[in-house]
């Protein structure tokens, strides 16, 4: 019961025309619906589910919420309940409220990020079915990612004031969704300050992850990819397409995913990710980077800072 | 066929370099290796690579009310990855929050 997997995110695009281009024919997504506001609504071909992201037109970019799909109904109760009683308010949504799903309950991380969880969608399945299925589907454009695997979001911390969000939101996600720690980066002069953290509830890695910035913000959605030839045929895509580029192909050391990280066309960042890293269990020890490894974790070759990690994000 | 190119010239760090008319000024600078802008996203999105254009015309794609109002942008305050010359342009930096943040020395490695 709890929290099965990330659901979907909503993220805003300044011209739909663009966003769709690149969701469809750089990364594979196939639209599945458009409502009467305009948001488009698109899936990937390995999931089962009517739609794993929403584009929102705007005038500016970046996150609206993030949706958890939950196990049973009745989970919408006891973790509505666990979250009010953590002091965070929890609106609840009846059906339909969040397109093609049944009831919902809305609230805000610590760090002021939108969350949902819902229990059921509107299902379209798999593109290869059920019955004797092919490996993939014929007809797959651009990369052809399978599913949206995860999103990283910036949150606040300013450690001189006091203010750690990524902490805040750690707790909360371990306290009242079960969510359990995969990896974290401790910072600081006594290596105490949780700078960033990757948290699940499958048996990957993470299913979400924070890290620290000045303001907090969506860092990039990921999707996933069988495997690193896969990643590589991905950023040919890229190339090919001139979409900009921010991180070419290479390893993490956090999650052991290989990655590149790239921008659509309205500046929100995507990641391909492939890999599953390793077993994630809710036994298993988390793993901690210190501050003069942090980067090896986030780019485990050079160990550097590369392309824009940290100061450029919507 | 080569399209019809201007001068770009960022008054900060006085650099210059062609840009062509179909030519986001953002893509044209660092395709040739200037630095005189933060480059971030070059989706109009993420607000690094905000600049005034001095002299100059210009067109200008849609860019993120977050980062650049109405205002700013008829007083000529753009975002580099959504502007295409149509003559000579002089810029300054503007810079939005991130360039804050990467003047900012990182005291945790992060932040
Ligand atoms: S580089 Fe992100 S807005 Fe221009
Ligand atoms: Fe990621």
């Amino acid at each position: 019961m709890g929290v099965m997997r990330i659901g979907h995110i909503n993220i805003r695009v300044l011209d739909m025309d663009a966003a769709l281009a690149h969701y469809e024919g750089v990364l594979g997504l196939t639209r599945t619906a458009k409502d009467d506001a305009g948001n488009v609504y698109l899936k990937g071909w390995d999931e089962w589910d009517k739609y794993s992201l929403i584009l929102t037109q705007s005038d500016k970019a970046g996150m609206i919420n993030i949706a958890y799909k939950v196990e049973n109904d009745a989970d919408l109760d006891a973790l509505g309940k666990r979250i009010r009683d953590y002091g965070i308010t929890v609106d609840d949504l009846p059906e339909g409220a969040v397109p093609f799903c049944g009831r919902a309950i809305r609230f805000n991380l610590p760090s002021g990020h939108e969350m949902v969880l819902y229990a059921q969608k509107e299902m379209l399945g798999k593109a290869v079915g059920v019955t004797n299925p092919e490996p993939w589907p014929d007809g797959l454009k651009g990369a052809g990612v399978h599913w949206l695997d995860h999103a990283l979001l910036m949150c606040e911390l300013d450690p001189e004031k006091g203010i750690n969000k990524v902490a805040e939101n750690t707790t909360f996600m371990r306290e009242c969704l079960d969510f359990y720690l995969s990896e974290q980066v401790l910072v600081g002069p006594d290596g105490d300050i949780q700078a960033a953290t990757w948290m699940f509830r499958t048996s990957t890695p993470h299913d979400i992850a924070f890290v620290g910035g000045p303001v907090m913000g969506l860092h990039h959605l990921a999707f996933y990819l069988d495997d690193w030839s896969a990643v590589l045929k991905a950023a040919d895509v890229m190339a090919k397409r001139q979409v900009k580029v921010d991180v070419t192909p290479q390893r993490h050391g956090i999650t052991r995913g290989s990655t590149i990280y790239f921008f659509d066309p309205s500046g929100n960042r995507n990641e391909t990710f492939a890999g599953l890293g390793y077993l994630a269990q809710p036994d298993m020890p988390p793993i901690t980077w210190t501050e003069e490894n942090l980067w090896r974790g986030i780019f485990y070759h050079t160990g550097e800072e590369a392309g824009k990690f940290t100061t450029v994000y919507t | 066929m080569s399209e019809r190119a201007h001068t770009v010239t960022i008054t900060d760090t006085d650099e210059s370099f062609r840009c062509g008319e179909g030519t986001v000024v953002l893509k044209a600078m660092v395709t040739l290796g200037y630095r005189g802008v933060t480059s971030g996203c070059h989706g109009g999105g993420c607000g690094v690579c905000k600049v005034r254009v001095d002299e100059g015309s210009y067109d200008a794609a849609v860019m993120s009310r977050a980062h650049v109002s109405e205002a700013e942008e008829r007083d000529r305050v753009v975002l580099a990855c959504r502007i295409k010359p149509r003559s000579d342009l002089r810029l300054s930096v503007v810079g939005g929050i991130g360039k804050v943040i990467a003047r900012q020395q990182k005291k945790f490695g992060l932040v």
